[in-house]
């Protein structure tokens, strides 16, 4: 019943979502560079809340997830003689994979599921009527700064968490006494890596992102809510975003496939 | 239509926001002359926000036809819409809706940020006269649920008059006020309607919904009444006074 309840809400979600990505697309392209007083300083607000605040956290991630998945696949790596192997695994699974995810699923939920309840609630009570009295744009003025920060956060946390995951494992395998070499450990990882690579994080994130918080806007904005339909949306756009993510993140499994 | 109206309402059907196609208010004919002062009375849960609202263009018409300014607004979208609603200076209901996440001093200098793309110390030394004339300027580092709704309902006001509108509309701004507050919002609004100092002078046409009307007899200018859905233009005061229909009765609390 969960399961068939989800995948209404996502039907009845994905056209909606659409028009409103649209909408804001739309925003962004009209009025970049209207507002700079107001807008910027909401951008570096939303950078800070969503990304610069989260460092310390995404570190103690990556320091978790360089014991518990690079060490441990160094080792075994090591124990069957396939050590030549490390780079290409680590490129595939930290780099390609799990930063972008983890880092996107980290702002979801430290600060997305906080954004809807502000944004709910402010739709709530009125607020975005009040935007629209004053003749501010709620799209330009709530949505905008929060998906342009949230895009930004995603992206830097993401560089942050692979570095510190793919040290942190080096790390445990050296504490180990494993027999490789830092400079085999970074020339297996580099050897792995591709140009494209480095394009290709840059998109997957900033979809990641943007996604993120275009739904959490769209939860929290886009249609008239009541005070307590504020949790039901906040839980909704969990389970969207999350799901959302891991549909995006499939998508460019063909894409790795034929690099 | 005269060209002079600032608001123009013909065969109107106010929208319900929360049920399409059951609007509380309908067959609203309005005209709204510049300079004018307008008290539009019914009981509670009326229809005068939804009014109020519409006349603002922040509600679309379920029917008939609003123009403002000698502007239809149904066409409108965009740059042309946000310009009719800068003339516009709205006061909500309840606290006025400020935003909670904001200083009193961000709310009030928001509009003229935004629209001016000025910095906050900018904006601030320019709506500084605006806190003293409403007598906020105590209270402007703080935030809207730091303060007593008085307080909440001035800044709210400080904030619709930010732009310097032609036009304001004071959804029940006299609820729940004591004898010296009421006193001094019917000072100010007397003094906006005959062109306050911020307003450069310029007389400003105000519009009041009220669920009790007799305080402000003295302060409008023509009055209009909401009767359990039906919408009657009742005239001036004296109109008022010599009207003996039951929904104005009770309105004026006057005794059945």
């Amino acid at each position: 019943m969960a399961t068939a309840g989800l995948l209404r809400d996502l039907t009845e979600t994905l056209p909606r979502l659409t028009a409103f990505t649209l909408i804001t697309l739309g925003t962004v392209l009209t009025k970049t560079g209207h507002s700079r007083a107001v807008i910027r300083p909401l951008i570096r607000q939303q950078v800070f809340r969503a990304g610069a605040r989260l460092v310390p956290m995404v570190c103690f991630l990556g320091l978790i997830l360089g014991v518990v998945i690079v060490g441990q696949a160094v080792a075994v790596l090591q124990q069957v003689g396939a050590g030549n192997l490390t780079g290409v695994l680590l490129v595939t699974v930290v780099v390609r994979e799990l930063s972008p995810l983890v880092a996107a699923l980290v702002v979801l939920a430290r600060v997305g599921t906080a954004t809807v309840v502000d944004l709910g609630t402010a739709r709530a009570m009125g607020e975005v009527e009040a935007l629209e009295a004053l003749g501010i744009d709620p799209i330009h003025y709530c949505v905008v700064p929060r998906v342009v920060g949230f895009t930004i956060a995603v992206m830097g946390l993401t560089v942050y968490l692979m570095l510190v995951t793919l040290f942190s494992g080096y790390g445990f395998a050296f504490a180990r006494g494993l027999p490789l070499t830092f400079p085999n450990y970074l020339s297996g990882i580099a050897a792995a890596l591709s140009w494209i690579d480095f394009p290709l994080m840059m998109v997957k994130t900033a979809i990641f992102g943007s996604l993120t918080g275009m739904v959490i806007c769209y939860q929290g904005l886009a249609h008239p809510i009541r005070l307590e339909e504020v949790g039901m949306a906040t839980t909704r756009t969990v389970a969207i975003c999350g799901i959302g993510c891991l549909l995006v993140d499939a998508a460019f499994v063909p894409i790795y496939l034929l690099l | 239509m005269n060209t002079s109206d600032v608001i123009e309402m013909v065969g109107v059907e106010v929208a319900d926001s929360r049920r399409p196609g059951r609007g509380p208010l309908a067959g609203v004919d309005w005209s709204v002359a510049r300079g004018e002062c307008w008290v539009v009375s019914g009981l509670q849960g009326s229809g005068i926000s939804g009014l109020l609202e519409t006349a603002a263009g922040l509600r679309p018409v379920a029917a008939g036809e609003l123009k403002l300014f000698g502007e239809s607004l149904a066409p409108l979208r965009g740059d042309e819409l946000t310009g009719i609603r800068k003339r516009i200076g709205v006061l909500f209901s309840g606290t006025g809706r400020l935003f909670s996440s904001l200083t009193v001093m961000e709310n009030v200098t928001l509009p003229l940020r935004y629209h001016e793309d000025l910095s906050l110390s900018a904006a601030a030394e320019i709506v500084a006269p605006l806190l003293e004339a409403l007598g906020i300027e105590s209270v402007s580092a703080s935030f809207p649920a730091h303060l007593g709704r008085s307080w909440t309902l001035r800044v709210a006001l400080a904030r619709s008059l930010a732009l310097r509108p032609e036009l304001l509309l004071l959804d029940d701004p006299f609820s729940g006020l004591d004898s010296g507050q009421f006193r001094w919002w019917r000072t100010l609004i007397e003094s906006v309607a005959s062109g306050h100092p911020w307003l450069l002078g310029r007389p400003a046409t105000v519009v009041i919904g009220t669920d009790t009307l007799r305080p402000l007899l003295g302060l409008g200018h023509r009055f209009a009444l909401i009767d359990r859905g039906a919408w009657r233009v009742l005239g001036d005061r004296q109109n008022v006074l010599a009207c003996e229909e039951s929904g104005l009765r009770e309105v004026l609390g006057d005794p059945s």
